[in-house]
């Protein structure tokens, strides 16, 4: 259980601006997610908490800790999921927990059988025990993604950061992603930062959101609080029509799966 | 219309991806000019514009003739280059100097001591068929056991088996190679330099790796790697005559040495293609240095790191076969003992068992790295060996 305070963040990249002084607090267990188009600074933010890139100036902190190295209780999912092909699930999964062990412990998979435990629950969490032994280069985009939450989840992190976990599957996997990372968080009690661009994924899941535009903080609020003038705010020109259906969230998310790829098509553009 | 077809592809082979959109418009077939979509082609004469085609695919086909035009001429000007280099460089190797005397019947007359030729007698006839005296070859192949040596096959050889000598074999006399005589020595040259080197390898390429290592500490390593690889195998035999005497040893360390170089160098260039996403993943776990190394760095290259040892393998039998040559042991040895006694015979003999090592050896790594790479299921050994003819009798068929 972790309080995070992000304090005037910044970050540039020569004259570019990536993170314009960026302020927020979120108290412990939260489930916050973090919108905006691509280029808006949601990677840069992610990464700056999770300390694998410097920010020019301010900090976060972690529990009063400032971030300045990557941390056991700090997890992070990544787009591209970052797992390891050759390995099986099981090997991914138990590569999490590598902080607590020795060099070869790890390299012989000599870890006590605690460890295995974990790495087996958490792929357990993910639902993909039966698939424990699968090379995950074999695995599909969702399985191997879940994998990579296994990895996190054995880290026994306190929060979790995840940066675009979904953006890279089909509606279906997206879905079943966000689902187990939701369970995961709330199972153990992890207070959870997730960036997304799909609004609708966004509104089903989250419970508190974090809008970025051109690397400043737009918007920061609760679900109730998410209007459709404040997505308007959050993607700027783009046309937000058809992105953004109000509550009655199940028939919202079982139409509008169609309408997912349009932020992103006009992020990109 | 082949034509065209053919300056097509050959357009798109050599031309930047930006040519590509513009590539279609070019490509349709030939149609009269009285059709009311005409399409520009090759079999229309191409200093005129097209007369049917609007302003935009008049400039559009301009332009392409104008790059095409372009290439045609720097092909002309590369060609030339190449021709102006390669005279100098024959004079520069003697090719035309008065030492150099190309003297065919010579040449001729020495092949026919390499290809020693006997005659058949056909009863009868007074006649007979030449043919090439594979029995001397083989005489020799085996009287001075080359690929067999029978004081250790006997061991195994035998009937009926006798179980303490399998295990004489193995254990007492060590004979997994022995067993195939020069061929054998000359492989285990190979095999041991490359077992020997792996490890150094793949330390040195680790350490010269940026990411590993900072910036201008890493060019030590690449600068011991690069020492070794500029210095040939057979010269670092030499150097290691002194310490352990002229030959085999001598010539397996220098190949162990001249891995390290070899295959630290292939690590490396590997390791600069790694992506930093599992590196950074790792990094977030909070996995020490080592253990970021290993799972983050060497788990992604682990299959294409086996794949490369097993080329550098292929090397250095090859390479075991060259030191021999110095008198360090093995067929090259032989190769170098029958030619210094004019017996050229012998040494093609000795030529056809390196051919067949080698071949083997480039066989089996081939093969084992092919399965390496494909990422279906595994075959079973078993399945590799009975399914065989089956799969020729496909790839011959097909």
């Amino acid at each position: 259980m972790s309080k995070i305070v992000v304090d005037n963040l910044r970050k540039t990249y020569g004259d570019t601006v990536a993170l314009d002084n960026i302020s927020f607090e979120v108290p412990a267990g939260e489930f916050v997610i973090i919108l905006g188009v691509s280029g808006s600074g949601k990677s840069t933010l992610l990464r700056c908490m999770s300390a694998l890139t410097e920010p020019t100036a301010g900090q976060v902190l972690i529990d009063g800790e400032p971030m300045t190295s990557t941390k056991p209780e700090v997890a992070m999912i990544f787009q591209q999921h970052n797992i390891i092909g050759d390995m099986s699930a099981y090997s991914n999964a138990l590569s999490g927990g590598i902080n607590r062990s020795s060099f070869l412990e790890s390299v012989l998979q000599l870890q006590d059988n605690d460890e295995k435990q974990q790495a087996l629950e958490a792929l357990d969490t993910v639902g993909l025990l039966e698939e424990a032994e699968q090379k995950s280069r074999r695995m599909s985009g969702g399985q191997q993604q879940r994998v990579g939450i296994a990895r996190a989840l054995t880290q026994e992190p306190e929060v979790l950061l995840a940066d675009e976990p979904v953006a890279s599957l089909d509606p279906g996997s997206a879905q079943d992603v966000m689902g187990y990372l939701n369970r995961a968080a709330d199972e153990r009690d992890l207070t959870t930062f997730i960036s997304l661009h799909q609004v609708n994924i966004a509104r089903k899941y989250g419970q508190r959101f974090i809008g970025l535009h051109d690397g400043e903080k737009v918007f920061d609020g609760y679900r109730e609080d998410l209007t459709l003038d404040v997505i308007d705010e959050i993607y700027g020109d783009i046309d937000t029509e058809g992105m953004f259906v109000s509550h009655g969230e199940n028939e919202s998310n079982r139409g509008s799966t169609d309408n997912q790829t349009s932020p992103n098509r006009g992020a990109t553009l | 219309m082949t034509d065209s077809q053919d300056t097509n592809r050959s357009e798109s082979e050599s031309g930047p991806g930006s040519e590509s959109e513009t590539e279609p418009k070019t490509d349709p077939t030939p149609k009269p000019d009285t059709e009311p979509e005409p399409h520009p082609d090759g079999g229309v004469d191409e200093s005129k514009p097209l007369e049917s085609a609007s302003a935009g695919v008049n400039e559009q086909f301009e332009n392409i003739r104008k790059t095409r035009r372009q290439r045609a001429i720097g092909w002309v000007v590369l060609t030339a280059s190449i021709a102006f280099v390669t005279i100098q460089g024959l004079v520069a190797t003697e090719f035309f100097s008065d030492r150099t005397r190309f003297t065919w019947s010579h040449f001729a007359d020495r092949m026919g001591d390499y290809f020693p030729v006997t005659t058949n007698e056909i009863p009868g006839l007074d006649a007979g068929i030449p043919f090439l005296d594979i029995g001397s070859y083989w005489e020799f192949i085996m009287s001075n056991e080359l690929i067999y040596d029978p004081e250790v096959g006997r061991l195994i050889f035998q009937f009926p088996p006798y179980l303490g000598d399998y295990y004489a074999f193995f254990f007492e006399e060590l004979g997994m190679f022995t067993v195939f005589g020069e061929a054998g020595t000359t492989l285990a040259m190979g095999v041991v330099g490359t077992i020997l080197g792996f490890p150094l390898a793949l330390l040195f390429s680790v350490l010269a790796s940026e990411r590993v290592t900072p910036f201008p500490i890493n060019l030590i390593f690449r600068a011991v790697m690069s020492f070794i690889r500029s210095i040939p195998a057979i010269v670092w035999a030499l150097i290691f005559v002194a310490l352990v005497g002229l030959g085999a040893a001598a010539a397996t360390l220098a190949i162990a040495l001249n891995t390290i170089g070899n295959l630290g160098r292939l690590f490396v260039e590997e390791l600069e293609e790694l992506e930093q996403g599992p590196i950074e993943a790792m990094r977030t776990t909070g996995a020490s240095k080592p253990q970021v190394v290993f799972f983050g760095m060497l788990s992604q290259v682990r299959t294409s790191f086996i794949a490369w040892t097993l080329y550098i393998l292929e090397i250095n039998v090859r390479s075991a076969v060259t030191v021999g040559v110095i008198g360090a042991g093995g067929l090259g040895a032989v190769v170098a003992t029958q030619e210094s006694r004019l017996m050229f015979g012998n040494m093609m003999a000795t030529l056809f068992v390196i051919f067949v090592l080698v071949f083997v050896v480039e066989l089996f790594s081939q093969r084992l790295r092919a399965r390496l790479r494909s990422d279906q299921e595994k075959q079973s050994i078993r399945e590799l060996i009975t399914g065989f003819p089956n799969r020729m009798a496909d790839s011959l068929l097909r």
